[in-house]
């Protein structure tokens, strides 16, 4: 089996920020993914390193703007980009990190789920909550069909 | 929601006029700078403003004394181990326990967290922040100057330099449970040990690149920096030198130390600019001046005043104020260091980088003797005394000396606190290193250019200043560089965000 992992981003002190943990945490009380699972406030230059030790990885973050359908699971290739501060990465900064550095260029997919609400306060919003239950639902249904992340095709969408 | 670049360039007949950075990059937290030219294009005034502000002092008044060093270490995500380590230092004194009387094995879990923080967090600020500006240069193109490109053209430098900070910071997860925000200090003491088993996770090299390694690599580092200087002498020489005042902490002996010790102030000729100090004592020793433009404070001695009593902490004021370093690797390199400004206190800021470096060595000498220390699972772990109202910490965080003070009522609530941090000591030097490249880099080149606004920033990068802290706030750095003429009148602007 392909060794996988799957990270959350984000933040669950700021409200929908915390879809990537809440989703992660789920997906381990409900021990449908077979891989190592993480969280993250945001990824970091020693990630790539991290990244480098797997075959295929998961990254699921919240997002600001429209996403038709509540969220969106697209694959995740390498890109350097020019930002000035090293406190974060964007996942295809981080995976062009693990190629260049460590030569290694693990499969991975970014799950994106719209957010609303952003202050610092605890709890996903409502409309927050179902975008992560449509989500979830996908992943599910996915990882019990192959039990890889290999079984999501290279661009779906609810 | 990552940085992208921008430009808004108007032009105008300009008098006096007005140039911004804003805010200053690749450092931690958000700064400015400010120029001010006349109409010879000649500095007047050169300002590092830290324009955000958090109030952590007042956050913790309330809270009771315990829950300090658990508060006050979310100033930062860079040091948050510095500030645990001085608030704790502070809270033993209210449960009646002063450095001396901490249990010995406390005192080790203690020291071994702290150099393992030092030692990631100079090597983060080594190869993720001012690694492009000494691989590439200062003239490089703002797209090189970054960690990205270090990655491409350095990957063993860059690999290493991950390799290092992960090892500083599995330790600290190791000792304190996480390795951001995790908790190893409790009144009078730590809540845990490091077993045997845990430390040959640091020892045998199997999980991870072993401490030898990591002692090996700093000493790469630290000669590839001497090579460095070597190679451009005249630049790492006189980039924004200029003499001042040294501060630090020291042992009893003399020898560079970083957890616990007296006060020591040397100046630029090397004399002491005031007998040894106990730490305890520093209102005593040091005012803080206040100005309207920024949010950050400037600490000065008492006894010299405002004018001259300003000083510089951090990895070269502790080079210059030690007598010695403990560790042989890092004390031979000491030596070699202080060749360069012959014996005398070294004031050439960008040699902050190889002192910050033999830092780095030291760290990993001392990290590999306490990792071979078997008391460290062996007994007590906390000590209590009588309850006191006022605790003072110091410690030399990476960034140079940070103060912790708490005074609490009898019931235990904190009724005051006073932060000072390593960046506020070195806010005036900072200013000063701004004037220098401002009047040596300026002045005959009135036209904004990258390399320019690089400049000034690379002057304040080696302070590695921690901005967050210094302010007790938090935010991004995007860059704004803005020129008004005599009328403040927008004349040119460079933006990045």
């Amino acid at each position: 089996m392909k060794k996988s992992l799957l990270i959350g981003i984000g933040n669950s002190g700021r409200q929908d920020d915390g879809l990537g943990w809440a989703f992660v945490e789920q997906v381990e009380q409900e021990a449908c993914f077979q891989g190592d699972c993480l969280y993250r406030f945001q990824l970091n230059i020693e990630d790539a390193e991290l990244l480098s030790q797997y075959d295929q990885v998961f990254f699921a973050d919240a997002f600001a703007g429209e996403l038709p359908g509540g969220f969106a699971l697209t694959p995740c290739h390498p890109q350097p980009d020019t930002a000035f501060s090293t406190h974060l990465l964007s996942p295809a900064c981080t995976l062009y990190l693990c190629r260049q550095l460590y030569a290694q260029a693990p499969q991975a997919w970014l799950l994106t789920m719209q957010g609303y609400r952003w202050e610092l306060k605890e709890g996903l919003s409502a409309k927050a909550q179902a975008n992560l239950e449509k989500a979830l639902k996908y992943f599910r249904t996915s990882c019990r069909e192959s039990g890889e992340l290999a079984s999501f095709s290279s661009s779906q969408q609810s | 929601m990552y940085p992208t670049r921008s430009s808004n360039t108007t032009n105008r007949n300009a008098m006096d006029r007005k140039i911004a950075i804003d805010p200053v990059t690749r450092v931690e937290g958000h700064g400015k700078v400010t120029l001010h030219l006349d109409e010879q294009n000649r500095v007047k005034e050169a300002r590092f403003h830290i324009v955000e502000f958090r109030g952590f002092e007042s956050f913790v008044k309330g809270h009771p004394y315990w829950e300090a060093p658990l508060l006050v270490q979310r100033l930062c995500g860079i040091c948050p181990v510095s500030h645990h380590l001085a608030a704790g230092k502070a809270i033993d004194q209210i449960v009646g326990i002063d450095p001396e009387d901490l249990p010995p094995t406390a005192t080790k879990i203690r020291r071994l967290l702290h150099y393992a923080q030092v030692f990631q967090s100079h090597a983060t600020h080594f190869f993720y922040l001012a690694s492009p500006d000494l691989l590439f240069g200062v003239e490089a193109p703002a797209e090189k100057r970054n960690i990205m490109e270090v990655a491409v053209a350095n990957p063993e430098l860059a690999r290493k330099g991950i390799q290092m900070r992960k090892f500083g910071q599995e330790l600290i997860q190791a000792i304190a449970g996480k390795k951001v925000h995790g908790i190893s200090v409790t009144p009078g003491g730590v809540h845990k040990g490091l077993s045997k088993e845990e430390r040959t996770f640091f020892l045998d090299g199997k999980a991870i690149p072993s401490v030898d390694t990591m002692i090996a690599w700093s000493l790469e580092m630290v000669r590839f920096l001497f090579d460095y200087r070597e190679q451009h002498r005249e630049w790492m020489d006189s980039f924004a030198a200029f003499p001042s005042n040294h501060l630090s902490l020291v042992a009893a002996d003399g020898a560079l130390e970083l957890y616990d010790g007296k006060f020591r102030v040397l100046d630029a000729t090397g004399a002491k600019a005031m007998e040894d100090a106990a730490d305890s004592t520093y209102q005593q020793l040091f005012s803080e001046a206040t100005e309207t433009w920024t949010y950050l404070k400037f600490p000065y001695l008492k006894s010299l005043g405002r004018e001259n009593g300003w000083y510089r902490v951090g990895p070269l004021a502790r080079l210059n104020v030690c007598e010695f370093i403990s560790t042989p690797l890092a004390e031979r390199e000491r030596q070699a260091f202080k060749q360069l400004s012959s014996n005398s206190p070294n004031n050439k800021t960008m040699h902050t980088h190889l002192a910050r470096m033999i830092e780095v060595l030291h760290c990993a000498e001392l990290m590999k003797e306490l990792l071979l220390d078997d008391s460290l699972d062996q007994g007590e772990l906390v000590r209590q005394g009588k309850h006191r109202n006022l605790g003072i910490g110091v410690i030399e965080a990476p960034r140079g000396t940070l103060i912790h003070h708490y005074e609490v009522d009898d019931s235990g609530m904190i009724t005051r606190c006073n932060l000072i941090v390593s960046t506020t000591h070195n806010n005036e030097a900072m200013n000063r290193s701004v004037r220098w490249v401002a009047e040596q880099v300026l002045d005959s080149k009135p036209e904004i250019t990258e390399g320019l606004l690089n400049q000034v920033e690379t002057a304040v990068r080696a302070y590695d200043p921690c901005l967050s802290c210094a302010t007790h706030a938090l935010g991004q750095m995007p860059l704004r560089v803005s020129l008004f003429d005599a009328a403040n009148q927008l004349v040119d602007e460079k933006i990045r965000e």
